[in-house]
């Protein structure tokens, strides 16, 4: 699973390696340029399963970046 | 301005008047702004405290619960009641001292990294190096905790920061907060409620999402159709008083009725609620002939335990006042004979090994509930008499009710009793607890007198950590493993020497006549039930399974 990024915190990208470990999958990938805003690529390998949890946590990560403005 | 003084701006500004907190080093100069400021700071014993008297009263309010530590401990020890609420999804603000910023990074003193301690168990969290935004991270802290799917905000300040002279001018306004959210799509309601008028046998299940406002549209919902409904433990109070469509309680101690309706159900409308696994047991065998709708403002919920054929993204009360609309336009379904049927499909609780003349849990919670007025704001903490207080509990309104349901974090339920007491002046609240959950705040007695916060703690000591007892009893061959807590110490004594009235019952002969001078009683109260020590929990359907496999006593 390949996911491309735009984050507001530098630090959601730890976060998301830590959750990726948690779900048991790997993170095969990250690149990250961090600048006024953080573009990321990560992938992963897992199972089905585990993916799809790990990409709903990414999502509810993003959200709680971008939600309150 | 110092920084300390724009944190305390800050809080008044987002309209904080009660805070519970801890002081230490770090977050010393936050304490001295808060000296004899409007802003009321709650001392309480221990910061694990602070957190959880900030989720009661959360709960029990719909605002924002502000708890306050030092750095290092401090703030470590808030971490279990962030989780609690960000399980529970629970606005909370947690402002935390740190270390000067010289000293982060080389171990000083008390110094702990809580940011990245709080990371998983916090929406966000905010480590702030200058003085001049401490205004605007607030802001959206504040904004973050409350918007969308509430959960706690940490905000982390160096010493030197909270010190720092501002130039008022330099201060950044908050930000404009709060976008609408999302909007529930017309077509998932049509699909719902096309699926609704084509249902025989529904069932409701609602959960702590009907805490967003949304009890009174709920309850319309539900009547319109005569729906039979059920909720987690987090929506208890959802139902109206003497709603018959009601079942009661769903899941791992829930009422037989309830699990049973929703296994027959053929269509299954969850509203605000997460499919927690002490619902639904084993996934793939929960409600297997059901459709399922699902509501909620998550959309990470969507499909991560159960699959949805109709998903509703949105705020709740949003979605119901669309779902009733859209049903109102056409033909309004009523479901009363299915409804009469689910009713059936219950009975009464099962009691345990009690003989008549011992005092059992159960008979001192039903005698209670008989006798608290029907505004009182309930807690619970954790454990068997959670389960068995659940299963009685009619409370008026969901936020009458306030339990540690995700995380089951003992030590709860009397902390939190306090924080619901700031939040509703006036109103009976009652702490009940087990005599382990109680042992780890017992320190909390010293707040309940020192402010003469009226809380009642209602006592369940049957010497045991009864529900790891009853499993060790249930499956794990009797094997009696650092449960038994027969050394317990004189609870009375100990209320008495932190100076709180205490009333104790020992048999179910006078149990009326204690509770009742108990309830009558003024000020703070404990109430010490000793209790018959291996009173089970029943209904019970263990881990991992369905209503298949309901007990109803021991096999």
């Amino acid at each position: 699973m390949t996911c491309d990024l735009t984050l507001r915190d530098v630090r959601s990208v730890a976060r998301i390696v830590n959750l990726a470990h948690r779900f048991n999958c790997r993170t095969t990938h990250i690149a990250v340029q961090a600048d006024a805003t953080v573009t990321a690529r990560f992938a992963f390998a897992g199972p089905e399963v585990a993916l799809s949890r790990l990409r709903a946590q990414i999502d509810r990560i993003l959200a709680y970046e971008a939600n309150p403005t | 301005m110092t920084g300390a003084q724009a944190v305390v701006a800050a809080l008044e500004r987002a309209g904080v008047e009660t805070i519970f907190g801890y002081p230490g080093g770090a977050i010393m100069p936050l304490y001295d702004a808060l000296y004899e400021h409007r802003v009321r700071h709650v001392l309480v014993r221990h910061e694990a405290a602070a957190a959880f008297a900030a989720s009661g009263y959360a709960r029990t309010s719909g605002r924002a619960g502000v708890c306050c530590a030092t750095s290092g401990p401090g703030a470590t020890n808030l971490v279990t009641g962030l989780l609690d609420a960000m399980m529970d999804s629970v606005p909370l603000v947690a402002i935390t001292g740190q270390v000067r910023t010289e000293l982060m990074g080389t171990d000083g003193f008390q110094e702990a990294d809580v940011c990245a301690i709080t990371q998983p168990v916090t929406k966000r969290n905010f480590l702030v190096s200058d003085a001049s935004r401490i205004g605007e991270t607030i802001a959206e802290a504040f904004a973050l905790a409350l918007h969308g799917r509430p959960g706690p905000v940490l905000v982390d300040i160096p010493n030197d920061v909270l010190k720092a002279r501002l130039d008022d001018a330099a201060v950044r306004e908050p930000m404009t907060r709060g976008g609408a959210g999302p909007r529930v799509s017309d077509a998932a309601v049509r699909d719902a409620v096309a699926r609704i008028r084509c249902a025989r046998r529904p069932v409701a299940i609602i959960g702590g999402g009907v805490r967003s406002g949304a009890v009174d549209l709920y309850r319309m919902f539900v009547a319109m159709l005569g729906l039979p409904h059920a909720a987690t433990i987090n929506a208890l109070g959802a139902a109206a008083p003497g709603d018959e469509t009601y079942l009661g309680m769903l899941g791992m101690h829930g009422l037989k009725g309830a699990n049973k309706a929703v296994q027959r159900a053929d269509l299954i409308v969850a509203l605000g609620m997460r499919f927690d696994d002490r619902v639904t047991g084993k996934p793939d065998r929960f409600a297997r002939e059901a459709a399922v709708i699902h509501a909620d403002i998550d959309a990470t919920e969507f499909g991560k335990i159960v699959t949805a054929d109709v998903a509703l993204h949105g705020d709740l009360r949003a979605t119901l006042r669309a779902l009733v609309d859209e049903l109102a336009r056409g033909h309004v379904p009523r479901f009363d004979d299915w409804a009469a049927e689910a009713r059936q499909l219950g009975g009464p609780l099962p009691s345990d090994r009690v003989e008549h003349d011992e005092l059992s849990a159960t008979g001192v919670l039903d005698r209670l509930f008989d006798a608290i007025p029907d505004d009182a704001i309930v807690t619970t903490d954790v454990g068997q008499h959670q389960m068995w207080a659940a299963q009685r509990a009619r409370p008026a309104h969901p936020r009458k009710y306030a339990t540690s349901a995700g995380l089951g974090a003992m030590g709860f339920g009397f902390p939190a009793g306090i924080g619901a007491a700031y939040a509703n002046p006036g109103t009976p609240v009652y702490a009940i607890v087990g005599d382990g959950g109680f042992q780890m705040c017992l320190p909390e007695l010293a707040t309940l007198r020192r402010y003469d916060v009226p809380v009642k703690i209602v006592l369940i000591d049957n010497q045991n950590l009864g529900m790891v007892r009853q499993w060790q009893e249930l499956f794990f061959s009797e094997r009696y493993s650092a449960t038994n807590l027969a050394d317990n110490p004189d609870f009375v004594a100990i209320a008495r020497a932190y100076g709180i009235d205490a009333f104790a019952v020992t048999a179910p002969s006078h149990a009326g006549d204690v509770i009742a001078r108990f309830v009558a009683s003024r000020g703070p109260a404990l109430l010490h039930c000793a209790c018959h020590p291996t009173e089970n929990v029943w209904p019970m359907i263990p881990a991992g399974m369905t209503v298949d496999d309901l007990m109803e006593a021991r096999a």
